[in-house]
């Protein structure tokens, strides 16, 4: 308990500092003002914003991007309120409820009361990371290569079983991220793979490179194609402070929306995008009055907003303390840090315990930000929604060429994401969603790296990750959930939990 | 954007997972093509080529199934695509990157915001020479001189 005090001691006293305050609302403004464009997700948000870190020191980095995904989630929530287009898949429940009660003149509190959700959220998943990180490293200390392999395959797999859309469709593309990972001279015996010859990329394939042409370039060229409706809100958005029965309604959504959020969001595996669905649904089987869920009840605001954010929070853990991530977003962060020179993992918390809490502390900066910057500043957002596509994405183009080219200062890689937009545009074409294969880029090295350490250890024996019981769990936990999602009851019921 | 009467038929007659799993089969057969000499196994331990080599098997594999759902009557049809907007985008990506270390951000911006801009039927001339050029201004005292990144301004002209 003391333990827990002191480390926070410790992390406020790092995060409050002038600069790093500065970065921390800096990066929840950016991220809030490209995140409420309609059309610019999370994911895309951060890989344009990446290289305005790039001459930040690391802490100062990881607390700008940490504030600029607290901004980009703050800021698809207010899209999916005022203009009913869901940014990501976690705030299509959102929308449903919320652009409702903004069509009913409420938008303001449908506004209000997810930001309050969303802080209160935070504020208690802070709380979860920082009590978790400690015991869950240690835990962590002692997997062997062997459970480490096992994890990130179940971490894999839950990724696939989770993501929408087609099984088999999720697992190639991840597959196809692992395989792009293996791209260049293998660090174990100096081989070129897959290079044809091409000494260029002899060190592998940028990360940014694949983020950027995948999220943002083939984003564009997806949304070009649909015709755009947008059904911005025409009403006043009116009070933004939710009334006390409005409040006595929100509250107990908000507090379970909170402990299933959070609880999913530690699971690996992208657990964290069940959250809001999890939450709409217990709402709706406890209500009074289920009828009105879908009419603009303000418990199908509430909870899952605050749902979401305790998920997107706390699915900070597998990744820090475990350095595997998650999702596609926690993906980006890993890659943020090797940008840096950090090595996400148990040893982070031992060897920079500073940088470890001062990004804990700055998160509860940083959701008690967005609720302080946010409210006053809706009136612009609002206005950001009227930008026209026309104008809005030959900025994003030109903000992803300069972040690309700054990575290595190289124009290689610039031509390189044009590579790696055409072949996004392609996948989406076919229906292959790339965030996968993100995730599946980011595990590949590691992934290989612990299958050698493990096979190098039993001496080239595969029964070792049989023989160690975690990672045999792991493994038959893995195998279980693919089996369970192609049950044919359970393959509807996933249909119809994403079919929003 | 796009108005209904300009895109009357967006639909192929062509199987959507079916094009889908032929394009992943033709993905892992030339990645494992791609890496015949890498050795699956180094004196007894993992070689390189054993986690890209099972990938791109894996890939193919996944690839026949996706097709075999493909070849389903019910199977969804693909969309047609449009040259329009990947030409033009990333197009003046391309023009970006060849012409960002010669002329500098002051001209490759401006040509990547106009280039990028011609992949909206709608977009307006006026308009988009305007924007570039506030565009360019603002990236420039961003990145060049607010974050310091070293990325040449114009050094054909007035240097570094």
């Amino acid at each position: 308990m003391f333990e827990l005090i002191d480390n926070l001691a410790l992390g406020f006293s790092v995060a409050a500092s002038l600069k790093n305050l500065g970065l921390c609302f800096l990066g929840c403004m950016i991220g809030t003002l490209i995140g409420v464009l309609p059309g610019v997700g999370p994911v895309a948000t951060i890989s344009m914003l990446l290289p305005l870190t790039f001459t930040v020191d690391p802490i100062g980095a990881l607390i700008m991007l940490a504030g600029i995904y607290y901004g980009a989630q703050y800021g698809g929530s207010t899209t999916a309120i005022l203009v009913n287009i869901p940014g990501e898949a976690t705030s299509v429940v959102t929308a449903l409820d919320g652009h409702q009660m903004a069509k009913q003149g409420r938008a303001g509190i449908a506004l209000g009361v997810a930001a309050i959700g969303s802080f209160i959220a935070g504020t208690f998943s802070t709380l979860v990371i920082a009590a978790l990180a400690v015991p869950l490293t240690r835990f962590a200390l002692l997997f062997r290569p062997a459970d480490y392999f096992a994890l990130m395959v179940l971490g894999l797999m839950l990724a696939v079983v989770l993501a929408r859309g087609s099984l088999p469709k999720a697992l190639a593309m991840i597959l196809i991220g692992v395989l792009l990972s293996t791209v260049g001279r293998d660090l174990v015996t100096g081989d070129e793979r897959l290079t044809f010859g091409w000494s260029e990329i002899d060190d592998g394939l940028d990360f940014a490179v694949i983020a950027m042409g995948m999220f943002g370039f083939a984003e564009i060229l997806r949304n070009l194609e649909t015709p755009e409706a947008r059904d911005v809100v025409r009403n006043k958005i009116g009070r933004l402070l939710p009334n006390w029965a409005d409040m006595r309604q929100s509250a107990m959504p908000i507090v379970r929306g909170t402990g299933i959020g959070a609880f999913l969001g530690l699971l690996p595996g992208n657990g964290a995008v069940l959250g809001p669905f999890a939450s709409y649904t217990v709402e709706k089987k406890m209500a009074d009055d289920p009828s009105r869920f879908g009419q603009g009840a303000i418990e199908g605001v509430a909870g899952p907003e605050a749902a979401n954010n305790a998920g997107a929070q706390t699915s900070f853990i597998p990744m820090l303390t475990l350095g595997v991530p998650p999702n596609a977003v926690m993906a980006l962060m890993i890659g943020a840090m090797t940008i840096h020179n950090l090595v996400p993992g148990p040893e982070i918390i031992v060897k920079q315990p500073k940088l470890f809490w001062g990004m804990i502390a700055s998160m509860w900066i940083g959701n008690l930000m967005l609720l302080i910057i946010n409210l006053p500043l809706i009136g612009m957002w609002v206005k950001l929604l009227k930008v026209p596509y026309r104008l809005l994405f030959p900025s994003i183009v030109l903000f992803c060429c300069i972040g690309i080219y700054s990575v290595n200062n190289n124009p290689l890689d610039v031509y390189l994401t044009a590579v790696f937009g055409l072949f996004g545009y392609i996948l989406i074409k076919l229906d292959l969603e790339p965030a996968p294969m993100l995730l599946g880029f980011v595990l590949g090295r590691l992934l290989e790296e612990k299958l050698r350490q493990a096979l190098a250890i039993s001496q080239g024996s595969y029964w070792t990750f049989l023989e160690h019981k975690l990672a045999a769990g792991m493994l038959a936990v893995a195998l279980l959930a693919l089996i369970v999602a192609l049950l044919p009851m359970m393959r509807r019921s996933r249909e119809k939990a994403f079919a929003g | 954007m796009q108005t209904v009467s300009t895109t009357p038929n967006t639909e192929t007659r062509l199987s959507r997972d079916l094009v889908a799993g032929l394009f992943l089969i033709a993905f892992g057969v030339g990645a494992y093509l791609g890496m015949l000499d890498l050795p699956t196994r180094d004196q007894g331990n993992v070689g390189p080529g054993l986690v890209p080599k099972a990938s791109a098997i894996l890939i193919g594999m996944l690839g026949v199934v996706i097709l075999l759902a493909g070849l389903l009557p019910s199977a969804e049809r693909l969309q047609r695509g449009t040259w329009r907007g990947p030409v033009f985008v990333l197009g003046s990506v391309v023009v970006f990157a060849m012409s960002v270390r010669t002329l500098g951000l002051a001209f490759a911006g401006p040509l990547a915001v106009i280039i990028s801009s011609m992949a909206d039927k709608d977009s307006r001339a006026v308009e988009v020479l305007v924007f570039a050029a506030l565009m360019s201004i603002g990236c420039i005292a961003l990145f060049k001189y607010a974050l310091r990144l070293p990325i040449p301004l114009a050094p054909m002209f007035i240097g570094y």
